[in-house]
């Protein structure tokens, strides 16, 4: 089949799929089949268009536009998402290059991996008294376990030849990790990060209904409210911006893709 | 690496360019952090044992021998890759202690670096040997390695891009812009198909021609050291594999790929080599 009229087919089809499942969930929701009162797909998109035309209102903490919240929310994964980064890559080729540095970190990376971030909310809180860095300090210990065990990982299957190609020429060791080593890893660093960024954008949500302002809190604010048509606005903005950040790492991945 | 004096000082002292004396390579298991039943002596996989050789300057060498035997390992310790369990390698008087640019090592998968193109794999190699040198330098010497194998075109293109040849043609042009007095080959041609093979040997006969450099190959194929080498080192099956034989190849040069074939001479010693090695494979097979 023809490129262009398979791209424009599939495009067809998703747009078809979308409307159908508009109409269901309005006939569904206007019959209460579900429960009472579940919002319809129409009301739903009618707040959604009001929250978007003016996104930035600021009516003081528990009234905030939809995109000042979810600038709150960004600028704190950012943070928190890029100081992990910072720290998860040197110690990633630390422990993929050194045994003694692997032995005696793995077994914390082991046992705090598969703890749920959320449960430093209350440590962050006690030693911060602030909301905000408890924030960033949640999103910090989500974002860096994938991004230093990808690390770890990709200094340790580094393709042998191109460090004996390195040491053949008597390439420094600190030639070696820059020129060589770091630039061999990177698929590994953004697969890694590509992860550490989707597990942070989960988990900024549930940590800010504990926390206040953030697109989080704006779901918990709402659920208070008892409106929610104004949650499912939330959650289609949470996807819409989560999608947007994976594709950006799936850009960057595609960059420093070396395989043949 | 002192180049310049070695160079000069080689031809009218007593020793050979490259000496080897009683090397052996004995792989240990990799030390437990906490090893309770072997206490000192460790048992290892002893790769080869008691080599002596000695290999004159500019003279194009080969070592063959049976698969497993060490070949590589003979190599890399060489190339100062690894370092020798006994024994010690000697160039222009001088033992090695490492690796070191008066080396150039060329690998069998070509281990070009799939993040660079071309042209800065080859700059790679020379930053790092000549960090003195200007940018400016760096990509004129670059350029002029990448047109000596022909390749002046493909400059800007990434390892990906190119064929099995011409990766082992770049990864040649790396191994020799930075002048050494050695190049050290292992297998390089063994992922080619015959035909790019023998181009790329007749490249790198006449590459040797004019750059005057010593080069040691590690091979399995017979032909590839009868039409290339002045000596043929011939190594036993391993474990614990030594040198069983060295032979002269005085055939003139420079040698015709087809009639080469129809020399008696050429004839006699492919047969010796033959025999060689189908007694040592023999020995590896029937073992195991």
């Amino acid at each position: 089949m023809n490129k262009a009229i398979s791209t424009r087919l599939t495009f067809a089809v998703a747009i078809l799929s979308l409307l159908i499942f508009i109409i269901l969930w309005q006939v569904i929701a206007q019959q209460g089949l579900l429960v009472k009162n579940f919002p319809g797909s129409f009301k739903t998109i009618g707040s959604l268009i009001w929250w978007v035309s003016d996104p930035f209102f600021d009516n003081g903490p528990n009234d905030l536009g939809i995109g000042t919240n979810l600038l709150i929310s960004l600028r704190r994964v950012l943070i928190g998402y890029s100081l992990a980064v910072l720290v998860a890559v040197p110690l990633g080729v630390l422990m993929g290059m050194s045994k003694l540095a692997q032995s005696s970190l793995n077994p914390y990376v082991q046992l705090l991996k598969p703890v749920s971030p959320l449960a430093w909310l209350p440590v962050g809180l006690f030693v911060f008294r602030n909301s905000e860095i408890t924030g960033i300090f949640v999103i910090f210990i989500t974002s860096i376990w994938p991004t230093l065990i990808n690390t770890a990982f990709g200094v340790a299957s580094i393709n042998p030849d191109y460090l004996r190609v390195s040491k053949s020429l008597g390439a420094s060791k600190s030639t070696t990790i820059r020129r060589v080593i770091l630039p061999a890893i990177m698929p590994n660093i953004l697969a890694g990060m590509r992860i550490s960024m989707g597990t942070a954008w989960l988990v900024i949500v549930a940590a800010e209904m504990l926390l206040g302002t953030g697109i989080g809190y704006f779901i918990w604010n709402e659920w208070n409210n008892l409106s929610l048509e104004n949650i499912f606005v939330a959650i289609i903005i949470i996807g819409f911006t989560g999608f947007i950040l994976d594709q950006f790492f799936g850009f960057l991945q595609d960059k420093f893709d070396y395989s043949i | 690496m002192n180049k310049k004096s070695s160079k000069t000082s080689s031809s009218n002292e007593n020793y050979s360019h490259l000496e080897l004396f009683n090397l052996g390579k004995i792989f240990f298991k990799e030390k437990k952090f906490i090893d309770f039943r072997s206490k000192g002596n460790r048992s290892g996989f002893e790769a080869i044992k008691d080599i002596n050789l000695k290999i004159e300057k500019n003279t194009f060498v080969s070592i063959i021998g049976p698969s497993g035997c060490g070949k590589s390992t003979l190599l890399n310790l060489i190339a100062g890759l690894q370092a020798p369990t006994s024994g010690k390698i000697v160039i222009d008087g001088q033992a090695i202690k490492g690796p070191g640019p008066d080396r150039g090592v060329i690998f069998q998968n070509y281990a070009l670096m799939p993040w660079l193109t071309t042209i800065q794999n080859i700059e790679f190699a020379l930053n790092t040997v000549f960090p003195a040198k200007t940018k400016a330098d760096v990509k004129e010497r670059a350029r002029k390695y990448l047109r000596m194998v022909g390749l002046e075109k493909a400059s800007n293109k990434f390892p990906k891009e190119l064929s099995g040849g011409m990766k082992q043609r770049v990864a040649i042009a790396r191994a020799l812009s930075i002048n050494p007095n050695m190049l050290l080959m292992d297998e390089p041609f063994g992922a080619l198909d015959a035909l790019t093979r023998s181009y790329l040997q007749d490249e790198l006969l006449s590459i040797w021609r004019k750059n005057k450099v010593t080069v040691v190959l590690i091979t399995h194929s017979i032909e590839e050291a009868l039409l290339l080498s002045d000596k043929i080192v011939l190594m036993s099956s391993g474990p614990s594999a030594i040198i069983s034989e060295e032979i002269s190849v005085d055939l003139e040069r420079p040698r015709d790929r087809e009639k080469i074939e129809q020399d008696p001479k050429y004839l006699k010693i492919k047969m010796r080599l033959e025999k060689h090695l189908l007694r040592e494979t023999r020995a590896v097979e029937e073992v195991t």
